[in-house]
């Protein structure tokens, strides 16, 4: 009963978000220089073929008709087509406006549910990473505030934030793909091709989870059922594991939903640097050549999924630690 | 040595010392500490704040923090040292050895049901039981301490118990791995002197029971003289005497224990005449009529919000130059009503009136301009002071934010009122930290004096001090009442504090006043069942005129979220009847400007001529 009250107001309100989101990209978009339809069309086309195709595609309508245009066919579960790319996987651009080998253009849907799943997999084996390095320094420094394993949780925190992801990047792939030829680094062509990059996102996000795990279990072990548990005739790995671990583990889980969020979000840098082909590189892409509905697309797809990542979060929040209440 | 039980001792202590390892080096806490116990036998601890209690609880049970450490003596338990062996010490811990601390609040995993805490720990220190039958010794458990359905209590978490309720579940923690041991410490502080009576009855019932030897840890010489059988006396870490209740207080050996008894204070003593009544100016500084006040809070169960009426039918009135009281449990609307007394919230019915005019309903500036008049002071001395300003900063910004005086007039001020309660000047530029609780409160105090109001408001101002401070911050009152004229509102739970110093008494209960009196009649003719239930579990050593079997029924006040329709205290009076169960009796005067909320009062309409009117509301 809570939960399905719970679920059912936390939709609406994502539902919100997203129509806001949606309609600032929108806007946003259409207000920025830059006319996408001379880039589709090439730099040769005649001024009044522009204006033709233009008036066509319904791009010389007033925003609030174009947006009510495309949000219907968004809550239809169509989020358009590229403007550019078409649906058999050539990128095309430049003089092909008369082109007649030129085939239907690509569903924004396509093209996402193309990428997405190769980000969600970056974005997965980077989690697993970060906290494989950031749990046990994590835990153990919040465990002994003030001494070694403290000051060691903060320099190890203080090198990772300050090495900039495209540096460490390329001396990894240098490093490991070049020198050792252990990983490949360039592209994707199966499971291996995740490592690296997962390896770089790890790294750059696991500074956070070590300081909020340090934080936060340096303050439960501090609070009074933890120091009585003892007493009580509990064990030491109990209290740290059972009661412990648990309670600092809502702090955690609200970062890791923000950290997850973002990586989903496509990380575009690193995309980039290992041409890797998720969500990051395609928004890169659209957002170079204006494809307007494929970044609108993207951005309606982020932020649906950061909305379910923090309702999840927030669920098992409330799971782990009953007092709260969202 | 007193020997009740004829059984060999469970603990003997020897020639125990336990000092603080300091960088200026060893500071002795514990010296020379002797003392057994036997199987069924209750001894208290007794001494004042620092006199090494709390320290020789966790010593037995082996719960010593860095700096403390045992530099001599034993401790035997059942032959085992556990000086000498705290490996040993530590399987005994929760096991044999149970403990109770006094602050149940945070005693217990909140991300955890009660019910599961106390499976882990009995499977913890006795992993031969099995879960089930774990669970089942756990709600008889419960049950035994009279929680109400404890099958279904065991699954709940612990925000949803309350503090009594945490106790006893605490209780329950302890006594469930079967201890022969059980350190007491202080366990009744936190709690209201009607809970803390059944708390303790409770404990006696259950020692007796399950052969339970009890160290019973306590600040309170008459809590301690209640609860035991004999009564250990510490003083600078050694101890002074040991003696059976009736002997100590009748023949206190130690000039320490005499000193103590003396200085409690005392309830029904005809001697000291108790603060009369202002008759000669009966013109009423504050008017409280009808005030009522309710919160909204989610309910999680079912959805949608909860009333809470934390204030309902407050009538009383507090006249020019007079002490008046406002006693009531934790929970009783006390803290409420001083927000609304105080201006920082509205009520929603009633009025209230400073000298004559309403604060309920005036506007911001004017409750500003009027707040000039009247000063709250508060119950922390640690949270009610801004730790980074400079103490005399905190003196000087009431008149900055009353625009009053230039520099220098404010810096003068802020000294003559540092002088006036007793603060050295020469802490002008210091920061508040360096201050005991005491100078912290006499601060507090002098902060409120700044702006010369004529009406002070204690919350609770006294609570935090220890019985020598609390003296000399009441005659520090009475000398500021006879210099500035000025009026006071205690708001307490301390009924001798309050005996000593009020002329004027209201009783609070469930937000409602059951009864306003005169200090002595309240005392000695109380008109409410509540108040004779309040006065009976009072801690004093003089021979009680309301024994607590007869004034009070077990269970816990109801929640303030559904009231019952009637009486809010009818659910434990032993005195109700069916029109307490249907009908709210309402303040009604029962003569000598005393009035109470109860129909056993005959009904005296006659009296209406009062200054105090009488009441109409259901």
């Amino acid at each position: 009963m809570f939960i399905l009250r719970f679920l059912l107001r936390r939709l609406a309100q994502g539902a919100l978000i997203i129509f806001l989101v949606s309609a600032l990209i929108f806007t946003l978009l259409r207000v920025v220089p830059g006319d996408p339809v001379r880039l589709m069309a090439g730099g040769m086309a005649p001024e009044a073929l522009i204006e033709e195709i233009a008036t066509d595609m319904g791009l010389r309508d007033p925003i609030p008709v174009q947006f009510t245009r495309y949000m219907s066919g968004v809550v239809q579960g169509d989020l358009g087509q590229s403007f550019v790319r078409p649906a058999n996987g050539a990128a095309v651009g430049g003089a092909s406006f008369d082109d007649s080998t030129r085939s239907a253009r690509a569903e924004v849907w396509d093209l996402i549910a193309d990428t997405a799943p190769k980000t969600i997999q970056l974005a997965c084996l980077a989690m697993v990473f970060a906290l494989m390095i950031a749990i046990p320094i994590g835990v153990w420094g919040g465990l002994h505030p003030g001494g070694w394993p403290d000051r060691i949780a903060l320099y190890t925190s203080s090198v990772f934030v300050s090495l900039p992801n495209f540096w460490l990047g390329i001396i990894l792939a240098l490093l490991l793909s070049v020198k050792l030829k252990l990983l490949p680094a360039i592209g994707y062509g199966g499971f291996a091709w995740t490592i690296l990059p997962a390896l770089v996102l790890a790294i750059e996000i696991a500074p956070f989870i070590i300081r909020s795990l340090t934080v936060s279990v340096a303050q439960i072990m501090g609070q009074n059922f933890i120091e009585i548990a003892g007493v009580r005739g509990l064990s030491r790995s109990q209290i740290i594991f059972r009661h412990g671990a648990k309670n600092a583990a809502v702090p955690l889980l609200n970062l890791l939903g923000v950290q997850f969020s973002m990586l989903l979000g496509g990380v575009l840098v690193v995309e980039f640097i290992f041409d890797y082909p998720g969500l990051g590189l395609l928004t890169i892409n659209a957002v170079m050549q204006r494809d307007f509905p494929l970044i609108q697309g993207i951005a309606i797809v982020t932020a649906a999924a950061f909305v379910l990542i923090n309702i999840v979060v927030d669920l098992l929040s409330t799971l782990i630690d009953p007092r709260l209440e969202y | 040595m007193y020997d009740q039980t004829g059984l060999p001792p469970v603990l003997e202590v020897e020639g125990l010392c336990v000092g603080a390892d300091l960088p200026e080096g060893m500071k002795p806490i514990l010296q020379d500490v002797s003392f057994s116990l036997r199987p069924r036998e209750i001894l208290s601890v007794i001494g004042e704040s620092g006199a090494g209690k709390t320290v020789l609880a966790r010593t037995l049970a082996s719960w010593l923090a860095d700096p403390l450490k045992v530099t001599g003596g034993s401790a035997k338990f059942r032959g085992t040292d556990l000086i000498k062996d705290p490996a040993a010490a530590r399987k005994l811990a929760g096991r044999e050895i149970a403990y109770v601390g006094g602050n149940p609040a945070g005693a217990l995993d909140p991300t955890m049901t009660v019910g599961a805490q106390l499976v882990e720990k009995l499977r913890a220190v006795r992993p031969e039981i099995p879960a089930a039958e774990a669970k089942q010794k756990a709600i008889e458990l419960l049950d035994a301490v009279r929680i109400p359905s404890a099958a279904q209590r065991f699954h709940e978490y612990p925000f949803q118990y309350s503090g009594g309720m945490m106790q006893r579940a605490m209780i329950v923690d302890a006594l469930i791995s079967d201890p022969a041991l059980l350190i007491a410490d202080n366990i009744t502080q936190p709690l209201d002197v009607t809970v803390a009576a059944q708390i303790l009855k409770l404990m006696r019932d259950l020692t007796g029971r399950f052969d339970t030897a009890v160290l019973f840890i306590c600040s309170s010489l008459p809590v301690a003289c209640d609860a035991s059988d004999e009564v250990l006396v510490l003083n600078k870490g050694r101890v002074v005497e040991r003696q059976v209740p009736e002997r100590l207080i009748s023949a206190p050996q130690h000039t320490y224990t005499a000193q103590l008894i003396r200085e409690l204070p005392k309830l029904w003593d005809g001697t000291e005449a108790a603060p009369a009544e202002e008759r000669g100016e009966p013109r009423p500084i504050m008017s409280v009529r009808g005030v009522a006040k309710h919160y909204t809070a989610k309910n999680r169960a079912q959805g949608g919000t909860n009333v809470v009426q934390a204030v309902r039918n407050v009538e009383f009135d507090v006249f020019q130059g007079d002490n008046f009281g406002l006693v009531g449990e934790s929970g009783c609307g006390k803290s409420s009503l001083m927000r609304l007394l105080t201006g920082l919230e509205r009520p929603d019915a009633g009025t209230i009136l400073f000298e004559g005019e309403d604060i309920g309903s005036a506007r911001p500036a004017r409750i500003r301009e009027l707040r000039r008049k009247f000063q709250l002071v508060l119950q922390d001395p640690y949270g009610s002071l801004p730790p980074q300003k400079s103490i005399g900063a905190i003196l000087e910004e009431p008149l900055k934010i009353h625009r009053i005086g230039d520099r220098r007039e404010r810096r003068e001020r802020a000294r003559s009122v540092m002088s006036e309660v007793g603060l050295s000047e020469t802490l002008y530029e210091e920061l508040p930290n360096g201050l005991s609780a005491g100078q912290r409160q006499r601060l507090n105090v002098a902060r409120a004096m700044t702006l010369e109001p004529r009406l002070l408001i204690m919350d609770e101002t006294l609570s935090a001090l220890d019985q020598t401070e609390q003296h000399k911050m009441l005659d520090l009152f009475e000398r500021l009442q006879a210099q500035h004229g000025f009026t006071y509102i205690f708001i307490s739970h301390d009924l001798a504090m309050v005996r000593r110093v009020c002329s004027r008494i209201a009783v609070m209960y469930l937000g409602e006043t059951v009864e306003v009196a005169p200090n002595d009649r309240l005392f000695f003719d109380p008109g409410h069942p509540y108040s004779r239930a309040l006065l009976s579990a009072a801690p004093t050593l003089e021979e009680r005129r309301y024994r607590p079997e007869d004034c009070l029924l077990e269970g816990e006040p109801p929640s303030p979220i559904d009231l019952p329709p009637g009486c809010a205290f009818a659910s434990r009076c032993p005195q109700a009847f069916d029109r307490c169960r249907s009908e709210n009796p309402g303040l009604t005067a029962r003569g000598g400007r005393a009035l109470a909320a109860c129909f056993l009062n005959p009904r005296r309409g006659e009296e209406t001529a009062q200054t105090t009117p009488e009441t109409t509301h259901a």
